[in-house]
């Protein structure tokens, strides 16, 4: 079979994810027009959408396919995360242009929110330049700079107000400040929670390392606490704390009571114990113990072999720890709004509440974002902590 | 230099060392030699404070090591271990001066003893700041040997440093210690279940068996007369003779050149093994012998070889 004039399709993923938003144009609405926020709306296919926007999402996804043509790894990693941006952008602007359009002669109260062909069309744009950064190896500081790219992008539109006609922007709007407040009683949630479980398992993995026999019960209580679902761990912490608070005012003054932050972090920390010291003690054992001996024969005392030998190999794990609980966190944080503990949960159980759907995203993308954020910034750490060896 | 007196130790109730007496001398390259759980180990552990035994006295240098402190006494001796256990997060060149950092020696004092071991160990240089996952086998042993020689300590404990590795890296590297033992004059305690290693390195063979010494002596002393069944059936019963051929340079049975030389030369510090193996590979029965610049000084026959006998 001669190879002349035959395109080879050399990355199926790429061309797999064009095929899938093909599907999802035809098949999904691209946005949901309804008369107001609580009513049933109507699905309408990208189509209906400016002719300009339509041609630019159509582009992106050939230029999907095209790309997946291209023989050579690195130049096609390149055309495909070109092509990722135009779809994402093309998606934001057609999504923002269609519901303007909406907007021109309905009633204030309409909504256009964003449908399944949109929110496909974005994932397919994000797996796009994930697959691209893999297969082309591209450089830590190379993908770094293309996530700000797209966060940037994001944020300049945002700015420039196109997307104001979205129903999710005017919850945005509506919400603004409060949003800001949840956003970082979110993080402060996770933070103080994460470190707090920090302090506690270095006694904890001491103990496991150096007991043997309190190993098993240390990790048994820890997974016990693992299977209590979060909404009944928030519940069963509501009485002791507001007990307490009743019994010491002074804990009820700095803020200690059965709901609140108290019993979210409290919850949220001991969440986070088992996995860290689950993690840290494999850490510390799998540090080769031909190793541990040369350096204990050639004349290392305790204290360095700790800090030169133990610790830094150990590192690696120590830091894929803190990202799994950190992450686990992020999402577990969302819950903690029912005890009133406040965090971005706060627009989600909202949203829920009222049928709102666009009022529960609001909650939720950020959330999805900062768990993103979160496992980038430990990535990053991991490489740096690992280093040539 | 070092003396081991009465010398017992226990794992709950498994005897792994139990009366062992030794005396290495200054110099010495003292192989322990035996099956694996004969407790040569422990012995050797027990050298560098890293094991404490339960009964008698271990003196180096005169001191009883049990008044010093262990980890200045693992310090000043040079210690190598099978596995190598290099430092995987740190390059060659740091895992090399790991000891001498340890001692608090300053730079150029480390910079140019590096360079002497690196010279001494002959390691490419390309390879120091390179880390230990990017070396053969044979090469991380090389630097875990350079590691043990860095703070220049007068002696060396190694435990089956050479077992893990391919035969030629395994020759190579031995052919380094004899060297390396011959030019330092460096005490050498050498842990093996390898015969063919044993004979190679030693000047000092201590046989040991279920924690107890079973004979001690030079390698000749050994391979001629076992003291009992074991001794002989460890050494390789029916290959004791080929196995005294190791023992014996040619230059000790060399004859003047006949009027027919052989066209095969061998060294003249080659062993009368070396030379039996030349002739059944050359199907010839006669070799001359070279010195060290190659000039032919005169010949060995097959004869001379089977003649001789054991060695004085």
């Amino acid at each position: 079979m001669s190879a002349r004039g035959t395109p080879f399709i050399l990355d199926r993923v790429l061309l797999t994810l064009a095929c899938a938003g093909v599907a999802a144009v035809a098949l999904g609405g691209f946005v949901n027009h309804a008369a107001n926020r609580l009513a049933d709306g109507v699905a309408l296919p990208l189509w209906r959408a400016p002719p300009g926007d339509q041609a630019l999402i159509a582009g992106a996804l050939a230029a999907m396919v095209a790309a997946s043509c291209l023989s050579r790894e690195k130049p096609r990693a390149l055309a495909a995360i070109g092509a990722a941006f135009a779809l994402f952008f093309g998606c934001l602007v057609a999504s923002a242009h269609f519901a303007d359009r909406l907007a021109e002669g309905a009633k204030p109260a309409a909504r256009t929110s964003l449908g399944a062909a949109f929110w496909i069309l974005i994932a397919l744009a994000a797996l796009c330049a994930l697959n691209a950064a893999q297969r082309g190896r591209l450089p830590f500081a190379l993908r770094v700079a293309i996530g700000a790219g797209f966060a940037a992008g994001f944020a300049a539109l945002a700015q420039a107000g196109v997307f104001a006609q979205l129903a999710l922007a005017r919850e945005f709007a509506v919400h603004r400040a409060e949003f800001m407040v949840q956003l970082w009683r979110h993080m402060a949630l996770v933070g103080a929670s994460v470190a707090i479980a920090l302090a506690i398992s270095i006694p904890l993995t001491v103990l496991a390392l150096h007991r043997a026999h309190w190993r098993g019960l240390l990790f048994a209580t820890l997974g016990v606490v693992q299977t209590i679902p979060s909404i009944a761990l928030f519940g069963v912490l509501i009485a002791p704390l507001a007990a307490l608070a009743g019994r010491f005012p002074l804990l009820g003054a700095w803020g200690v009571g059965g709901t609140g932050a108290a019993p979210a972090i409290i919850a949220l920390t001991l969440y986070s114990l088992g996995p860290l010291v689950r993690i840290f003690v494999t850490g510390f054992n799998e540090v080769s113990a031909d190793v541990k001996d040369a350096a204990r024969g050639i004349g290392f005392d305790g204290r360095r072999l700790f800090f030169a030998v133990e610790f830094p190999l150990a590192l690696p794990a120590l830091i894929s720890g803190l990202r799994v609980v950190a992450i686990q966190a992020i999402g577990l944080a969302t819950v903690a709004a029912l005890i009133g503990a406040g965090g971005l949960g706060v627009f989600v159980f909202q949203g829920i509440g009222q049928y709102a759907l666009d009022l529960v995203l609001l909650g939720a993308i950020p959330i999805i974002l900062m768990a993103l954020a979160a496992d980038l910034v430990f990535s990053a750490g991991l490489s740096a902590a690992r280093g040539k060896r | 230099m070092i003396e081991l007196d009465g010398v017992a130790k226990f794992f709950g109730p498994t005897v792994a060392v139990e009366n062992v007496s030794l005396n290495v001398a200054a110099g010495d390259f003292c192989v322990l030699l035996g099956p694996s759980g004969c407790g040569k180990s422990t012995v050797l552990r027990m050298v560098n404070a890293m094991i404490a035994p339960d009964r008698g006295r271990i003196v180096i240098g005169g001191v009883d090591i049990a008044t010093l402190d262990p980890i200045k006494l693992r310090r000043g001796v040079g210690y190598c271990i099978q596995s190598v256990g290099l430092f995987p997060h740190w390059t060659v060149e740091r895992n090399i001066a790991a000891v001498p950092r340890l001692l608090g020696w300053s730079r150029p004092r480390i910079a140019a003893r590096m360079a002497e071991v690196v010279a001494a160990m002959q390691i490419d240089k390309a390879l120091l700041p390179r880390y230990p996952r990017e070396l053969s086998g044979g090469q991380q042993q090389r630097i875990g040997v350079a590691r043990a020689l860095a703070a220049d300590p007068d002696i060396i404990l190694m435990d089956e440093p050479f077992a893990a590795l391919d035969p030629i890296s395994r020759a190579a590297l031995q052919d380094e210690m004899r060297r390396l033992h011959e030019v330092s004059g460096k005490t050498f305690l050498f842990v093996t279940h390898d015969i063919n290693e044993a004979l190679r390195l030693a000047t000092r063979i201590v046989v040991m068996n279920k924690g107890r010494v079973a004979q001690a002596g030079t390698p000749a002393d050994i391979l001629m007369r076992p003291v009992d069944e074991f001794v002989r059936g460890f050494l390789g019963r029916d290959e004791l003779p080929l196995r005294l051929l190791d023992l014996v340079e040619i230059r000790d049975r060399i004859a003047p050149l006949s009027h027919r030389p052989s066209t095969t030369a061998i060294g003249g510090n080659a062993t009368l093994r070396a030379a039996l193996n030349m002739m059944l590979d050359h199907h010839v029965s006669r070799l001359a012998v070279a010195d060290e610049t190659g000039r032919i000084v005169g010949e060995i026959g097959l004869a001379d070889i089977v003649a001789g006998g054991a060695p004085q």
